[in-house]
C-alpha cells in the first residue's frame, strides 16, 4: 500500500484509520497485551514525536519497537545505553579510509541513523551521551566535525527506562524528558497475557508481522499520513481548553488548581500543549473525525503531560503521583463555553 | 444534503426565541401579581375598612397603586430588555453550534464547523480551514440532516415562571407590609368621604336616570373635596355647600316633575312644597357661654311627599344627610385646627353650636318632609344655656345633625355639645327618625328652667303601687370625710356633672 496524495480527503482519512488499525493488529500479533502502549507508539510516530517507555526488563519493549518498524516498513536500530557509551557510538564518527591511494575521512553513521531507534535503558548512559541522542531527537540532524547530517524522516526515538536498579544511572533531566511526546508505562502482563506469551514464545510457531508498506515507499506514505494529522481542525474553544489544562498544571499561576500549587514545582512547557494538540488530532482521526473533540484531548492528557510535571518534596513524601494530579486537573477543569 | 450553516442559523433563531421567551417569562408573573395587587388594592382597602375599621388613605392607596403599577411596568420593561439582550446573545452562531453539538452528539464537529464557517467571523477564521474542511462539512450535514430545532429546543416556560414566583412572592409580601404600614385609623373626614363614595356607588347601582348619575358624581366630588389635603376647611366647606346647592337645584327639578305626577295620581293628597321656601338656622356660640339658635323654616311649607318609598329619593336624602354631616365635621375640624390645644369638644368652649336650620332639608325647602313645626324643638347652643330649651330652632329630632354625633367609628365617642335634643316638659314629640346613628346621646334637663313656661303636670294615669311599702332610709350621701382619691373631672364632663 502506498500513499496517494491525489486522493480525496475522505479517502485519506479512511486510509489513515486503516493503516493505523492494521499496524495495531500486526504488532498485536507478536506482542501480547500492551494495547495502549502500541497505540501510543504509533500515535507518536504519526505525530512526529518520540516516546519514552518505562518498564522493567523483559516486557517486550524491544520486540514491540522492532515489530512496529517491520510492520510499517521502516528501518530499525537498537542502542543499548551503558555508562561507557560515547556519543560517537550513537551518532557515528569519521573513519580514515583509503580510496585510490587517497586517504580521507569518511563519515560512518551511527545507529541513530534509522527511522526507528530504540534507546534501551537510556538512563544508564552519561548525560553527555544522552544529550547527543536528545539533540538528534529535537533537531532531526546530527553534526559531526562540522558537517551536518540530516536524519531521514520519519524519525522516531523510543527510549526505555528501567524504574528499578537506579544505582549508577543518570536519570534524564526534566529538560530532556520534555522532548518526549509521550511517556508510557509498561506494566507486567496479566496472568492470561502471560500464558499467551508463553504459548507464543516457547513453541515452534514464529509469528512475524505482515508489512503494511513497501519499505521503499513507507517513509513517504508515513509522512503523508503525518501531514494528514496536522490538517485536522481544532475549534477555538477546544484550543482554549488545551491552554486551560496546561495553565492548570502550572503551579502558582492564576489558572492552577490547588493540588498543582501544593505538589508541583514546575508545570508543562509549551511542548506539552503541542503534544496534547497533536495527540488529540490523531485520536480524532482514529474516530473518523477531522476535528478534535473534548474526549480526544482528555484521552491525551496523562501520557502527554505526566513526564512534564516536576513534583516537589511534599508530593514525593506523600507519594502523590503526577497521574493523580492530572486526573484532578481533568476533573476540575470546566470545558469552556463558546 | 442540507446546508449546516443554514440549519445552524435556524437553530440560532430558535434558541434566541426560546432564550428571549424564557427571560421574559421571569418578568411575567411578578408583573401580573403587581398589577393584580394594584387593582385589588381598592377593594382590599374597602374590605379592611368594612371589616376592621382601618383605612388605607386615598394618598397611600394611590401611592401603593402607582408603586405597584410602576413595579409591574419596570418588570415588564426589564424583562423586555433582558429578553432582547438574551435574544441577541443567543444568536451567536458558535455558541449555538456548541448547543447543537450537545444535542446531536457531534463531538464538537458542529462547533468546529461553525468556527470555520461562521459568516460573521473574520477572514482569519476562514483561512484556518484545512483541506479536510469538506469532510467536516459533510459530516456536520449528516448530523444535522434530521435535526429539528423546534424539537431539540422546546419552549418550556415552566421553570422560568416557577423561579420568578419567588420574586412575585416578594412583591406580594412587600405590598402587604407596605399596606400594613400605611393603614391608619380613619379621620372623621375620611370616614365621611368613604361613606359618601359608598352612597355614590349605591346611587349609581340603583340609578334611574342621568339625574342619579349626576348626583353620584356630586357625592364623589364632595368626597374628593373632603379628602383633599390641599384644601382648607373653608374651601372644603364651600365645596360641600356648592354640591349641596347643586343637589338642591337638582331636587327642585325633580320635584317639579313629581308634582305633576302627584296631582294626577294622588288627587292632591300630596302637598308638594313650592320649592321657594328658605330655611335658615343660626347658631351663635359666644365665649361667654350664651348662645341661641334659631331656625326659620320659611313658611314651614315643607313638602310632604307621597313617593317616599322610592329608593332613589331615599338615597338622595341619605346623601344630603351625609353631606350635612360632612359639613359639620369640617366645621369641627376647622375649629380644632384653629385651637389645636383644645381638647375634644373644645368647640363648646367657644360657645359654638351646630347651625340649626342649615340642614339640607331646610336649605332645600319643600324637598324634605318636615314633621316638626317650626320652633318646636329647642336646641342647646352654648354652655350657659345648654339646658334651656330654646324655641325657634330648626333642628329636627329625627335627624343626626352632628358630624360625629352618632356615627362614629372606633372609640370616637360623641361630644355632648351637639347632641342635646329634648322636649319641653309635657311636650309630646314626634317619633324619632334617626338614620345611621350608632350612638345617640340624650340628656334631660336637671331642672325646669326658670321662665321656660313649663308647668308641673300630674299624671292621673300613672302606675300606682298596690302593695303598701315603706321607703327605707337612705344612707347618708354626704360626708365630711375627704374622699379616698381625687380625680379631676374631664373637661368634657365638667358642665354635665355638678
Amino acid at each position: 500500500m502506498g500513499a496517494a496524495p491525489q486522493t480525496s480527503p475522505d479517502q485519506r482519512v479512511a486510509e489513515f484509520r486503516d493503516v493505523f488499525k492494521r499496524a495495531e493488529q500486526e504488532v498485536s500479533r507478536v506482542i501480547v497485551g500492551h494495547q495502549e502502549v502500541i497505540r501510543k507508539l504509533l500515535t507518536a510516530l504519526f505525530c512526529g514525536g518520540h516516546i519514552l517507555i518505562e518498564g522493567v526488563p523483559g516486557l517486550g519493549k524491544t520486540l514491540m519497537c522492532k515489530t512496529a518498524a517491520d510492520t510499517l516498513g521502516l528501518s530499525f536500530k537498537r542502542i543499548q545505553f551503558t555508562p561507557d557509551l560515547m556519543p560517537s557510538d550513537i551518532i557515528g564518527t569519521q573513519v580514515l579510509t583509503e580510496h585510490d591511494g587517497r586517504r580521507e575521512f569518511q563519515f560512518k553513521p551511527g545507529p541513530i541513523f534509522a527511522h526507528m531507534v530504540l534507546g534501551d535503558e537510556v538512563n544508564r548512559a552519561t548525560p553527555k551521551t544522552q544529550s547527543a541522542v536528545l539533540e538528534a531527537m529535537e533537531e532531526r540532524q546530527v553534526t559531526v566535525f562540522g558537517v551536518t547530517y540530516k536524519l531521514d524522516p520519519p524519525y522516531i526515538v523510543l527510549a526505555t527506562q528501567n524504574p528499578i536498579e537506579l544505582e549508577g544511572t543518570y536519570p534524564l533531566p526534566e529538560a530532556q524528558m520534555d522532548r518526549f511526546l509521550f511517556k508510557v508505562i509498561m506494566n507486567p502482563p496479566r496472568p492470561e497475557e502471560l500464558r499467551e506469551i508463553l504459548n507464543r514464545t516457547t513453541g515452534t510457531e514464529v509469528r512475524k508481522p505482515e508489512p503494511i508498506f513497501d519499505p521503499k515507499l513507507a517513509p513517504q506514505a508515513i509522512e503523508s499520513l503525518k501531514a494528514l494529522v496536522r490538517e485536522v481542525m481544532v475549534a477555538e474553544p477546544l484550543e482554549r481548553y488545551i491552554i486551560g489544562i496546561v495553565s492548570a498544571c502550572t503551579p502558582n499561576t492564576p489558572g492552577a488548581i490547588p493540588e498543582v500549587s501544593q505538589y508541583l514545582r514546575f508545570g508543562p512547557s509549551p511542548r506539552g500543549a503541542q503534544a496534547l494538540m497533536l495527540c488529540s488530532k490523531v485520536n480524532a482521526l482514529l474516530e473518523g473525525r477531522v476535528s478534535v473533540g473534548y474526549e480526544d484531548i482528555d484521552d491525551a492528557i496523562v501520557p502527554c503531560l505526566r513526564h512534564r510535571l516536576l513534583r516537589n518534596f511534599q508530593a514525593e513524601a506523600e507519594n502523590v503521583t503526577t497521574e493523580s494530579i492530572l486526573e484532578q486537573v481533568r476533573k476540575r477543569l470546566k470545558r469552556p463555553r463558546a | 444534503m442540507p446546508n449546516p450553516v443554514e440549519i445552524l442559523g435556524r437553530a440560532a433563531r430558535r434558541i434566541a426565541q426560546v432564550a428571549a421567551a424564557r427571560t421574559f417569562a421571569y418578568a411575567i408573573l411578578p408583573a401580573v401579581v403587581a398589577t393584580a395587587l394594584a387593582f385589588s388594592l381598592h377593594p382590599l382597602a374597602h374590605l379592611t375598612w368594612e371589616r376592621w375599621g382601618y383605612v388605607l388613605g386615598g394618598g397611600a392607596e394611590r401611592t401603593l397603586f402607582d408603586g405597584l403599577l410602576a413595579v409591574a411596568g419596570l418588570m415588564l420593561a426589564g424583562g423586555f430588555t433582558f429578553a432582547a439582550a438574551a435574544y441577541l446573545r443567543a444568536r451567536d452562531l458558535v455558541a449555538v453550534a456548541e448547543r447543537v453539538d450537545e444535542a446531536v452528539g457531534g463531538r464538537q464537529q458542529i462547533l468546529t464547523l461553525a468556527t470555520l464557517a461562521d459568516p460573521s467571523a473574520p477572514d482569519s477564521a476562514k483561512r484556518r480551514r484545512s483541506p479536510l474542511f469538506p469532510v467536516l462539512w459533510n459530516s456536520a450535514a449528516a448530523f444535522l440532516e434530521s435535526f429539528d430545532p423546534r424539537r431539540a429546543f422546546p419552549l418550556d416556560l415552566g421553570r422560568s415562571i416557577t423561579r420568578s414566583s419567588v420574586l412575585a412572592s416578594a412583591i406580594a409580601l412587600g405590598t402587604i407590609l407596605a399596606a400594613i404600614g400605611l393603614i391608619r385609623t380613619p379621620t372623621p373626614l375620611q370616614a365621611q368621604a368613604s361613606r359618601l363614595r359608598e352612597l355614590a356607588a349605591e346611587i349609581e347601582s340603583t340609578s334611574s336616570g342621568p339625574g342619579d348619575l349626576a348626583m353620584a358624581e356630586m357625592a364623589r366630588e364632595a368626597a374628593d373635596a373632603l379628602e383633599d389635603p390641599k384644601l382648607t376647611p373653608e374651601e372644603k366647606k364651600q365645596r360641600i355647600e356648592e354640591v349641596m346647592r347643586q343637589m338642591a337645584s337638582h331636587s327642585e327639578e325633580r320635584q317639579g316633575g313629581g308634582k305633576e305626577k302627584g296631582k294626577g295620581a294622588g288627587g292632591g293628597s300630596a302637598q308638594n312644597g313650592k320649592g321657594s321656601g328658605s330655611g335658615q338656622g343660626q347658631s351663635e356660640g359666644k365665649s361667654n357661654g350664651s348662645g341661641n339658635g334659631s331656625a326659620k323654616n320659611g313658611e314651614g311649607k315643607g313638602a310632604s311627599r307621597n313617593d317616599k318609598g322610592r329608593q332613589g329619593d331615599d338615597k338622595r336624602i341619605e346623601l344630603q344627610n351625609e353631606l350635612s354631616k360632612a359639613e359639620a365635621q369640617i366645621e369641627t375640624e376647622g375649629a380644632s385646627n384653629q385651637n389645636p390645644n383644645s381638647q375634644p369638644g373644645g368647640e363648646k368652649d367657644r360657645g359654638e353650636a351646630p347651625e340649626g336650620g342649615k340642614t339640607p332639608e331646610e336649605k332645600a325647602q319643600g324637598s324634605q318632609p318636615s314633621p316638626r313645626q317650626p320652633g318646636s324643638i329647642p336646641t342647646q347652643s352654648a354652655q350657659g344655656n345648654r339646658n334651656v330649651p330654646q324655641s325657634g330652632t330648626g333642628r329636627q329630632p329625627g335627624k343626626d345633625q352632628g358630624s360625629n354625633l352618632g356615627d362614629t367609628h372606633l372609640g370616637e365617642f360623641p361630644t355632648p355639645a351637639q347632641a342635646q335634643r329634648y322636649l319641653k316638659p309635657g311636650e309630646k314629640g314626634g317619633s324619632l327618625d334617626i338614620h345611621d346613628a350608632r350612638y345617640v346621646m340624650f340628656r334631660l334637663p336637671s331642672a325646669t328652667p326658670v321662665g321656660s313656661g313649663g308647668t308641673t303636670v300630674i299624671d292621673p294615669h300613672r302606675t300606682k303601687a298596690t302593695t303598701p311599702y315603706v321607703n327605707a332610709p337612705l344612707k347618708e350621701t354626704s360626708s365630711d370625710a375627704p374622699p379616698d382619691e381625687r380625680q379631676l373631672v374631664p373637661p368634657r364632663y365638667r358642665d354635665l356633672i355638678h
